[in-house]
């Protein structure tokens, strides 16, 4: 978008060897230093392998990379050879898990893991390593964090374990952060503190964030920046408060509406009908078509993401208040 | 006001498991002297941290599980001198909701059988009225009749619920009982499950319990809500004077966390600090007192009793509940941009026109 974003991500389309329809398809989004873009979608829609697969973590065969070129401080990340990627993960970008026990070594002290990234990373040496840990778990706000350092993984609560998770992957000072429903399987009340921090250690650092999630509240809390996608591809992107004041996609719109909202209290929600169908088994076109209440003879054709009010979607009758002018 | 359905007076229950390190086995008190009234005909929503009790409440109030202490009342009735045919009798009445209802139950049973089965215990009706009831469950809950013969495994999760919604109301329950029966689905199926449930209340004139964590569900659903910490209920309020006027503090931190779905409401860092204390040596006083930003030198040393907050039935287990004014949402709200409210009338409406030509 800009000539100062970190990271570009061009037409990225992710298959398993051999199918026929790509999982993931056409995505394109970009991140500037100190901006969160938030990848937002319901369950399967290619949040996570999109992730997977700017980290180098693509469970592959079977998933393979179609298509496509991610930039990041001038390397394309999808072609790098793998001891290039080994340096730049965990050190210029890192990710965060929503369940951190998949990431944290549950045999090694929370402290030792920590130091060891930063040895590994940085070259300190072992006492620098350890005050280096030290100090992560206290940003991070760990409390009593020299006991923690001492401590395994299933000692702490899961709240502190997605804190130690968050200063593992800022421990070298990534310039970019993958994060991905980092706060999807705790309490609202450890939800907001996570969020605060994430916030605030961005803020500090001007890391650049990529936040996962499926909670347009969480979106409305993170974002400067939203894609919205659906089975694959992006429906609709651009500014935040653009996307909340000005929703275009019908997926969007019925995505909202779907939400029981803190305004007047309704008797029913408007709901989106059925369900996403496997991608395999989706007729060409829109792929949002089979559910959509607008859908008509052209949505046959993939709708290609277009400019709109500041904003860009993916949908073939979009502005919708088109179709109520008289003809 | 509809009559009591469902009451728990001073109602316990105590967890024990022996602590292999130091001899002394631990105690979780995990439901602590909770006194609440459900009425029929409402939906009457528990919330709370995880760990809170809120999950053992539910089963001890069904007599899922039995209870430490105290009693429980069903029609007027306490249940623990009831006979073992009543007891039966009574399983037919309360039935209950799984956040995943496949993952207790055989999934070599067709899903036709996994919906007759309550109705065969019960001993409701004959072979062939069970069948033919059993594919009226589906369709009245929005799947094929056809359903019944294939196997759990074959359905989503969102469907999956939806066959579990059938087979609680295969017995015709008077009270259903809900443990996050939408917390594992997606947005727009959790909406569909959520519509479901409020038309099959509205049919059957059920009584509904929910355990949710997911406080926009709850203001949406539930007519009264009971938030629980560490095993004890706090406040106890209708759904929109809890959310817009917490009295509680614990409540205004909860209300707070809530990430709102509007930019236009984003908050400042406001919140409560630290985490659940260990349930085995929960604090002295008011349980919520070390993360409490409002305690004073009594909560610390004395345990605030849940009174009557107000004439519309409110509850409050605060020392300060009389002294302070919190905030809930009514005071950030806002109203949607033009173009957005456009955007959803056209949906709703183009919804609408959908539906009735399907
Ligand atoms: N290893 C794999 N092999 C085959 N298909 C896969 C694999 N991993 C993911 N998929 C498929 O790719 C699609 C996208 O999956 P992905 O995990 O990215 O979804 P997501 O948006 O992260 O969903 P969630 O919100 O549930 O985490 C899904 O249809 C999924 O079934
Ligand atoms: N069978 C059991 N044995 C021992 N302790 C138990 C048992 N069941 C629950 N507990 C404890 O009782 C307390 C309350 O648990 P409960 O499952 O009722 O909480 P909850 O509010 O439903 O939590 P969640 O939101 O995580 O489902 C917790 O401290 C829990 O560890
Ligand atoms: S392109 Fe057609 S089917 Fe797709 S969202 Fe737009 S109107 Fe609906
Ligand atoms: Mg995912
Ligand atoms: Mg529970």
């Amino acid at each position: 978008m800009s000539d100062t974003a970190l990271l570009t991500v061009r037409d990225l389309a992710i298959r398993i060897r051999g199918a026929q329809r790509n999982l993931v398809e056409e995505v394109s989004f970009s991140v500037a230093p100190g901006e969160t873009l938030c990848l937002v979608g319901e369950s399967g829609c290619g949040k996570s392998l999109t992730a997977l697969a700017l980290m180098g973590l693509l469970a592959s065969p079977p998933l393979e990379i179609a298509e496509g070129a991610a930039e990041f401080e001038g390397q394309d990340l999808l072609t790098l050879p793998r001891t290039e990627r080994a340096k730049l993960s965990g050190n210029r970008m890192a990710m965060i898990f929503q369940e951190p026990m998949s990431a944290l070594n549950p045999a090694i002290r929370i402290g030792e893991q920590i130091a060891e990234s930063v040895r590994r990373h940085q070259g300190l040496g072992h006492r620098e390593a350890e005050a280096r840990a030290l100090e992560m778990l206290r940003r991070v706000r760990i409390p009593a964090p020299e006991k923690r350092l001492r401590e395994f993984p299933h000692q702490l609560s899961g709240g502190m374990r997605q804190r130690a998770m968050i200063a593992m992957a800022l421990a070298n000072d990534p310039a970019l952060i993958i994060a991905d429903e980092p706060t999807t399987a705790l309490d609202v009340t450890i939800q907001a503190q996570i969020l605060d921090l994430m916030r605030a250690l961005r803020d500090e650092a001007g890391t650049a964030l990529i936040m996962i999630t499926h909670d347009l509240g969480v979106v409305a809390e993170m974002a400067d920046k939203v894609a919205v996608m659906y089975a694959g591809r992006v429906v609709e992107a651009g500014p935040m408060a653009e996307i909340f004041a000005n929703p275009q996609h019908p997926y969007t719109i019925g995505l909202m509406s779907s939400m029981p909202s803190f305004g007047a209290r309704t008797e029913r929600l408007v709901t989106i009908p059925g369900m996403v169908p496997p991608i395999a088994t989706m007729a060409p076109g829109c792929r949002f078509a089979s559910r959509c209440p607008f859908r008509a003879a052209q949505c046959a054709q993939v709708p290609p993401l277009t400019a709109l009010d500041g904003h860009s979607v993916a949908c073939w009758r979009a502005p919708l208040e088109r179709l109520e002018e008289p003809a | 006001m509809n009559r009591v359905i469902l009451e728990a007076i001073a109602l316990e229950r105590r967890f024990t498991t022996d602590n292999p390190m130091f001899g002394t086995p631990t105690v979780v008190h995990a439901v602590n002297g909770v006194n609440l009234k459900v009425r029929q005909g409402e939906t009457f929503a528990i919330v709370g941290e995880s760990g809170c009790g809120k999950s053992t409440l539910a089963r001890v109030l069904t007599r899922l599980i039995p209870a430490s202490g105290g009693a429980v009342h069903f029609a007027g009735r306490d249940l623990s001198l009831l006979k073992p045919a009543e007891v039966r009798a009574l399983r037919r009445e309360i039935q209950f909701i799984f956040q995943d209802p496949f993952s207790s139950l055989n999934p070599r049973m067709t899903v036709g059988a996994l919906i007759e089965e309550p109705m065969r215990v019960h001993k409701i009706g004959t072979r062939a009225e069970r069948r033919a009831r059993v594919g009226q469950l589906l369709e009245r809950v929005g799947l094929p009749a056809q359903a019944a013969s294939r196997f759990p495994h074959e359905f989503s999760g969102g469907q999956r619920q939806r066959i579990g919604i059938a087979r609680a109301l295969a017995s015709e329950p008077t009270v259903v009982i809900g443990d996050e029966p939408v917390s594992a689905l997606d947005v727009s199926i959790q909406a569909q499950v959520v519509n479901l449930l409020a038309d099959l209340k509205e049919e059957f004139g059920l009584t509904l319990v929910v355990i949710a964590h997911d406080l926009a569900v709850i203001r949406h659903m539930a007519d009264r809500v009971a938030v629980m910490y560490l095993g004890e209920i706090v406040e106890l309020a209708p759904a929109e004077a809890l959310f817009e006027t917490p009295r509680h503090p614990y409540t205004e931190a909860l209300v707070a966390a809530i990430p709102l779905p509007d930019p236009a409401m984003r908050r400042a860092e406001a919140r409560v600090a630290g985490e659940l204390p260990n349930p085995i040596a929960p604090p002295p006083g008011c349980k919520f007192h070390p993360r409490c930003p409002y305690a004073v030198e009594r909560c610390a040393r004395e345990r605030p009793a849940l009174s009557p907050a107000d004439a519309q039935g409110r509850q409050v287990a605060c020392h300060r509940a009389a002294d302070l004014s919190l905030s809930g949402l009514a005071e950030t709200e806002t109203v949607r941009s033009p173009a957005a409210q456009r955007r959803f009338d056209l949906y709703a409406k183009a919804r609408a026109a959908e539906a009735t030509t399907e």
